[in-house]
């Protein structure tokens, strides 16, 4: 082996133990955990390719605690940060004094960690002496000074400085009338907060960061520990070094040029539940209930990404055509083709094709994402690349969502036109034609509504929908028979029934299928075997407007009679009354079943002119 | 007596302060390591707390500040080491 090589591989395996070190922490970030990641990766980390960084750190209290954890989150971003802490309580004479630690320190990034509570106590701790005038003047006075210190500095060096906003109080002062009270707290805080924006609008290169966005997403109550903050003056509690620093780093990532550009996504178990080589398109877990929603809903958030300009690439050990076949067919899929930039779906390692699709793109691992489900696929993933940001999902489906919002690797601090264009948003504008909200009549709400109703006829990528609605539907339901997917599918290819699902759009969104009709054909008449619907879309037609639908075509092939039962159960009474409302007439007959007939001859099978039908292309007809 | 809360109370202690755990005996003190100031007691303190999963009391942060005084803090709170 060359030098050269030895060298190389030198630096693999210790990338490689730096995102391994890195993983551990942030899996349980403990100060044991931060205190030892710091100790083995200081030496790793010496001679290679972090961007160096001199972090300038200007606080209202007790900040060193944090500190470790700032630089693990610094590596972890990519950058190596040489901090210099000045002590608490003195960032304007900082500020202002040419001859100051901060200025000597020429520092590349300013942090100003300056809490409200700190600088005008009376808002917190005397709110109640407080009137309006003093509260705006308290709020003005204090922001002027900030302004008159940051103009200062401003006038001797033009690095970016991050400012943290101000939180809010666990609870308000006033309570529950906080909101409505003149002066009010929040109100007061809110326009402190206002206050800083303005002053990042007015000096350049001034960040404001998240900070009360971030201490109430981890939880106001136990954000601080009493007994430091009250003993130390560290108002965050150790539990939250570590976020507070990966609030920092991510704000660090984009003025650095470490944001991450791309988001390579395994695809069974990660985009849908099932391993579709093996259930086919149909039977993957994907679709409008648990645990197919939780994909969905993680699709949806990994959307959102890509508008914003994240480069989305799909890596699946799989045939291709059976991952384009989902991509292409399956109702549900929120992402499709159109939104990867690059599909390797084949049986190569997925280091390879990471590598491959970051040539294709001219893109460069280090800007890399990956997501996968399989903890071996992660492993061998951080081994042969360690420059690329390895994401092991959880087991749980419900808990992926929550993956793409605990992300903080994409930031960007403006989202350009190009982005926001990206995916077609044609549905988000028509939901965005504002609603009047003035009283309405009925069919007025309907046809405000924009209602579309798909329908499909013995179409296998239902098979599972149905069965699932069979078993879960109770109310809205003729009967509570339960037929197994094995029972849809025969229906399916028997010519004397036909499955009927409906699909119902509106305004709002997609709802997927939520109703489902099971006909028996003979040669004088449909008889229903099933019938139900989804009880989140009652009240709006949908029921009738699908019953008539199927009755006009009944009339269409020559029978004279649709008709169907009724079992009462405990739990299905608003199927009461349905067929009547439908024009059916009840037979005579004794038994608690109820039968009624629809005579096609002579009934109004006309759908309500505020729902559209579409008949699916595609599907089986008669 | 448990040989694992051992290892776990004197990695922690190496972790914060920055010593081999082989160094973690009853007779180091912050008299005898730097690294041992009034700011790292706390995080001892704290990193106390997360490790054994005790609440300690807050007259602690200022005391206790050697290895013995730790282990019989810790052992005051339950935790055998």
């Amino acid at each position: 082996m060359s030098d050269h090589q030895t060298a190389t591989t030198h630096a693999t395996n210790n990338a490689a133990r730096v995102a391994a070190v890195l993983a551990e922490v942030g899996a349980s970030p403990t100060l044991v955990r931060i205190g030892q990641g710091v100790r083995e990766l200081r030496p790793l980390v010496a001679d290679s390719t972090f961007v160096q960084v001199r972090l300038g750190c200007l606080s209202s209290f007790t900040f060193n605690p944090l500190m470790d954890a700032m630089w693990l989150q610094g590596i972890r971003a990519g950058c190596n940060i040489e901090a210099y802490v000045a002590p608490f309580g003195q960032f304007e004479r900082e500020l202002i004094d040419p001859m100051s630690g901060l200025a000597t320190s020429e520092p590349n990034v300013v942090l100003l960690a300056v809490r409200l509570p700190d600088v005008c106590p009376a808002i917190y701790e005397d709110f109640g002496s407080l009137s309006e005038s003093d509260a705006i003047r308290l709020v003005d006075d204090w922001t002027l000074r900030l302004k008159t210190a940051l103009m200062s500095f401003r006038a001797r060096s033009q690095v970016p400085i991050l400012v943290m906003d101000f939180e809010s109080p666990v609870t308000p002062a006033l309570g529950l009338a906080d909101r409505t009270a003149t002066p009010s707290q929040l109100a007061t805080i809110t326009r402190a907060n206002q206050r800083l924006h303005g002053l990042s609008r007015e000096i350049p290169n001034i960040r404001i960061m998240e900070y009360d966005a971030l201490v109430a997403r981890r939880g106001r109550m136990t954000w601080a520990d009493p007994r430091m903050a009250l003993y130390a003056r560290i108002p965050i509690a150790p539990a939250h070094y570590w976020s507070v620093a990966g609030l920092v780093a991510s704000y660090l990532r984009p003025l650095l040029g470490l944001s991450k550009k791309v988001l390579v996504l395994d695809a069974d178990h990660t985009l849908w539940g099932g391993v579709v080589g093996d259930v086919g398109t149909t039977g993957i877990a994907l679709g409008p209930d648990y645990p197919g929603n939780c994909y969905v809903a993680f699709q949806k958030r990994i959307l959102d990404l890509h508008r914003r300009g994240v480069v989305l690439c799909l890596a699946s050990k799989n045939d291709e055509q059976v991952v384009l076949d989902v991509l292409r067919t399956h109702p549900s899929m929120i992402l499709r083709e159109e939104h990867f930039s690059a599909i390797r779906a084949n049986w190569n390692s997925k280091p390879d094709n990471v590598a491959d699709m970051a040539r294709d793109l001219n893109l460069g691992i280090d800007s890399f994402v990956f997501l996968d489900d399989s903890p071996v696929e992660c492993d061998m993933m951080r081994q042969a690349m360690p420059e690329v940001m390895t994401i092991c999902l959880p087991k749980e489906p419900a808990e992926l969502p929550g993956v793409i919002d605990a992300l903080d690797c994409f930031g960007q601090f403006a989202i350009s036109e190009e982005d926001r264009q990206r995916g077609g948003m044609y549905r988000a504008e028509a939901g965005r034609r504002s609603l009047q909200a003035t009283v309405v009549d009925l069919p007025t709400f309907y046809r405000q509504l924009d209602m579309t109703l798909t329908i499909a006829i013995d179409d296998p990528v239902d098979v599972h929908r149905a069965a699932q609605m069979a078993l879960r539907t109770n109310q809205f339901n003729m009967h509570t028979i339960r037929h197994s997917e094995d029972d849809i599918r025969r229906f399916m290819a028997s010519k004397d029934y036909q499955v009927i699902t409906l699909a119902l759009a509106d305004r709002f969104g997609d709802n997927g299928v939520v109703g489902l009709a099971l006909v028996e054909i003979a040669p004088d008449a449909w008889t229903l075997r099933g019938f139900l619907m989804s009880c989140r879309v009652l009240g709006r037609t949908v029921e009738q407007g699908f019953i008539k639908w199927v009755a006009a075509r009944a009339a269409q092939t020559g029978v004279d009679r649709l008709v169907g039962e009724f079992v009462p159960t405990a739990k299905n009474k608003p199927f009461a009354g349905f067929y009547e409302s439908c024009g059916f007439t009840r037979m005579a007959d004794p038994s608690a079943i109820e039968r009624w007939t629809l005579d096609l001859k002579s009934a109004d099978t006309t759908v309500p002119d505020w729902v559209r039908i579409v008949l699916k292309e595609g599907a089986a007809s008669t | 007596m448990s040989h694992a809360n051992m290892d776990k109370f004197k990695s922690a202690v190496s972790a914060i302060l920055g010593v081999p755990p082989s160094e973690v005996v009853d007779s180091l003190s912050s008299e005898s390591v730097d690294s041992w100031d009034s700011l790292n007691h706390i995080n001892l303190i704290s990193a106390m707390e997360q490790e054994f999963g005790v609440m300690l009391p807050t007259e602690s942060m200022a005391a206790f500040q050697s290895i013995a005084g730790l282990k019989s803090l810790l052992a005051d709170h339950g935790v055998e080491l």
